[in-house]
């Protein structure tokens, strides 16, 4: 593509994806700014927080947000609840972009950054460190969500061979990536084991890692049912309300389950003083109220799981619930009431750069990429060949092109 | 992380509170030695007396000071703070490149190249005393040392050196036996205490001293060794990673293998014809 081609087509966006560019770029530049003075000068972090948004958001809440393609392609391939499978491919993109990102966001964290390859050093390694099992996971899981990402892409270009060598990896990618997953993922949580005496009581648990997984699965289903819905809507793809019915059905179980576990390592395993402190039992109280228990209880009954609006909003009740139960574990419980840390305008800046920059990469691969399109069940899977089907996705992507292209 | 149990022999600090004057020739000594930056503070920026208001990467060690009544007399009493030098350190359990190690001696030293900046080490401290150069564009993480260059060729650690009352320093259980010694001897001289035997799973650095720990501004910290907690789970990583790859392999080569049988009762003829067709095209790629 030349650059004027590139120029005339990104002129025929949609003033959204503008406002996505314009924020990411602010964010690339809050960036450099990052880089250029250091992080003690453009960060609210000091020897009190040494943890602050970037691994309270971009590292221990995007992991979990991302959780959907590995609890997708469990449910599909390995259960073989084969009618999801159209929603896998938006699920994989969505998780590899974030992943992806969390490295950007670590990178971003990191005081020395130019040494944080030396955790794959062998020498170097100390398997007693939660953060050595999580940077691992993090990037052999990349590694896989990028493979896994790759049949769209040999699709568009009808690259035959690597896409059979691809159909040919992807149950072992699928059970890989779930077993990464599910260790750094818990990982994430034995992260705050260490922190004894400092998280608060009310979300210190020995159990933090099994917390930590549950609720990222729950988290993955219910990231999955918001993006298909808004991809229906916003950009024109299919319908998928049917599956997400499917989907809406596991949840329940699901996070019940989570529930269960969350009041047992309390009732049961805990030790008070728990209500000592209002904030933090307010945050308490919304977190498990109306991010948990609510949604739960909605999703039980059939009315919701079956209208569009009402699933939409359990859903994104969930996923409040997680954001929030991540910083509450991250940043809230870790306060002493004495010295409160706030973001700094960079740390949000960037923080907002990198969540527009997921939206924004995620709109144009669907765009660009058969992501949506993908309707395997009238594909044969049993015999590794989609390449009479590679012709047909492909024409009918670039027939969708066009109109775009005349635009502007 | 070194596997060792037996950490008798290390060579430890027993700090008396009770005999320090506030002198803070330590502070002053250990700046010397390990030629850190003055700091620009100002008085009462902190809890009380004490300057500067907080170790960091300038300050490894600090007096602090804490006025108190005694009967109707002000009193002053002090705590030494800095590192502990644990015989499990947090700091050396969760750091990803293995940049702090306890040494055979006795001090947890600190190597500044593997280090790449996570801060884990800094929230894991349950006693907070690793600091990180924030002025820095690169920053290194910094803490008390042990003074493990001097030590290693024999010598006592500067701040020992320069004590001209309380602070002892020798192999840990000798440090605990004297201690124990002198609460037995002097005991409404003392709390019946002796912080660091226990203290998060034992340290090298102990304390006696007549004004309760909290009032002193110790932190509350468990009894047991904190890389503990974090291992009750990560023991488990390989165990989980077999069983989930494990398990979902079988299970999707069972549920792969019904649905195949199902088809085959099915439909021979799909697979049948479509078979060939693979072959075709396969050959057309090759050429
Ligand atoms: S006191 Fe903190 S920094 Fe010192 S050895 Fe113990 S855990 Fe490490
Ligand atoms: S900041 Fe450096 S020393 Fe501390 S845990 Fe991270 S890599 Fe290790
Ligand atoms: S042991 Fe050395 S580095 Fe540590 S406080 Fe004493 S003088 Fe400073």
């Amino acid at each position: 593509m030349s650059a004027a081609r590139i120029v005339k087509e990104v002129k025929g966006y949609h003033a959204f994806i503008k406002f996505l560019i314009g924020i990411v770029m602010v964010g690339v530049i809050a960036g450099m700014v990052r880089f250029i003075f250091g992080l003690g000068v453009t960060t609210n972090l000091n020897d009190t927080y040494p943890w602050g948004l970037w691994i309270s958001f971009d590292v221990v809440t995007a992991v979990p947000l991302a959780a959907g393609a590995f609890t997708l392609g469990a449910i599909v391939h390995v259960f073989h609840i084969k009618k999801l499978e159209p929603l896998v491919r938006p699920a994989i993109v969505t998780g590899f972009l974030g992943y992806s990102l969390v490295c950007v966001g670590l990178i971003l964290d990191l005081g020395q950054p130019h040494k944080g390859w030396q955790v794959l050093r062998p020498d170097y390694w100390n398997l007693h460190s939660p953060m050595f099992e999580v940077s691992m996971c993090v990037m052999a899981y990349t590694t896989v969500l990028f493979l896994e990402f790759l049949p769209p892409v040999a699709e568009k270009f009808g690259w035959h061979v690597p896409l059979r060598v691809l159909r040919w990896l992807e149950m072992p990618l699928v059970i890989a990536a779930a077993a990464i997953s599910t260790l750094h993922q818990s990982s994430l949580g034995t992260f705050f084991l260490i922190a004894v005496d400092k998280l608060h009581n009310l979300w210190y648990s020995p159990l933090l890692p099994l917390l930590f997984w549950m609720s990222a699965i729950c988290t993955g289903m219910c990231i999955i049912i918001i993006e298909a819905t808004a991809s229906h809507k916003y950009m024109g793809q299919p319908n998928e309300g049917e599956l997400l019915r499917t989907l809406a059905k596991i949840l329940p179980w699901a996070l019940g389950a989570y529930l269960a576990v969350r009041a047992y390592s309390l009732i049961f395993m805990g030790k008070g003083p728990y209500f000592d402190r209002p904030g933090l039992t307010f945050s308490f109280m919304l977190e498990l109220g109306i991010g948990f228990i609510l949604p739960f209880i909605m999703f039980m009954q059939k009315s919701v799981r079956e209208n569009d609006r009402r699933r939409n909003i359990a859903a994104l009740l969930v996923i409040g619930g997680l954001v929030l139960n991540r910083f509450n574990v991250s940043m809230f419980g870790m306060m002493n009431e004495a010295e409160v840390y706030f973001p700094s305008i960079i740390e949000t800046l960037v923080t907002l750069g990198i969540i527009a920059a997921h939206i924004l990469l995620f709109v144009l691969i669907a765009k660009y990429f058969p992501i949506f399109e993908h309707h395997p069940e009238t594909v044969d899977y049993t015999i590794p060949d989609r390449l009479h089907r590679t012709g047909e996705h492909k024409e009918k992507k670039s027939y969708k092109e066009q109109p775009v292209s005349q635009e502007s | 992380m070194s596997t060792r149990k037996d950490f008798s022999r290390d060579k430890s600090f027993l700090i008396d509170m009770t005999k320090c004057t506030g002198c803070r020739g330590c502070q002053v000594a250990c700046k010397q030695w390990n030629q850190l930056e003055a700091e620009q503070t100002e008085f009462f920026t902190g809890e009380g007396y004490q300057n500067p208001p907080a170790m960091s990467e300038y300050t490894f060690t600090r007096i602090k000071f804490r006025d108190y009544q005694k009967n109707g007399q002000n009193e002053f009493a002090f705590y030494k703070e800095m590192c502990m030098h644990c015989n499990e350190p947090a700091c050396a359990s969760v750091c990803p490149v293995g940049a702090f190690v306890k040494t055979e001696e006795g001090p947890v030293v600190y190597k500044s190249e593997r280090c790449i900046g996570c801060r884990f080490c800094m929230i894991a401290c349950p006693f907070n005393v690793p600091k990180y150069e924030w002025s820095k564009a690169f920053p290194l993480v910094k803490k008390c040392t042990g003074c493990y260059s001097r030590v290693k060729e024999g010598f006592a650690p500067a701040c020992a050196t320069a004590c001209p009352t309380a602070i002892t320093y020798g192999p840990r259980e000798e440090m605990i036996k004297e201690a124990e010694r002198r609460l037995g001897q002097y005991p409404d001289r003392y709390i019946h205490k002796v912080y660091g035997k226990e203290e998060a799973g034992g340290t090298s650095v102990i304390y006696l001293t007549n004004l309760p720990f909290d009032e002193l501004g110790f932190k509350p910290v468990t009894m047991r060794a904190l890389p503990g907690y974090t291992w009750d789970a990560l023991r488990l990583v390989p165990g989980i990673f077999l069983a989930v790859g494990g398990g979902l392999s079988a299970l999707s080569w069972f549920t792969h293998r019904r649905e195949r049988l199902k088809r085959e009762q099915a439909g021979e003829m799909v697979t049948e014809s479509s078979a060939p067709q693979i072959e075709d095209t396969d050959r057309k790629e090759e050429q």
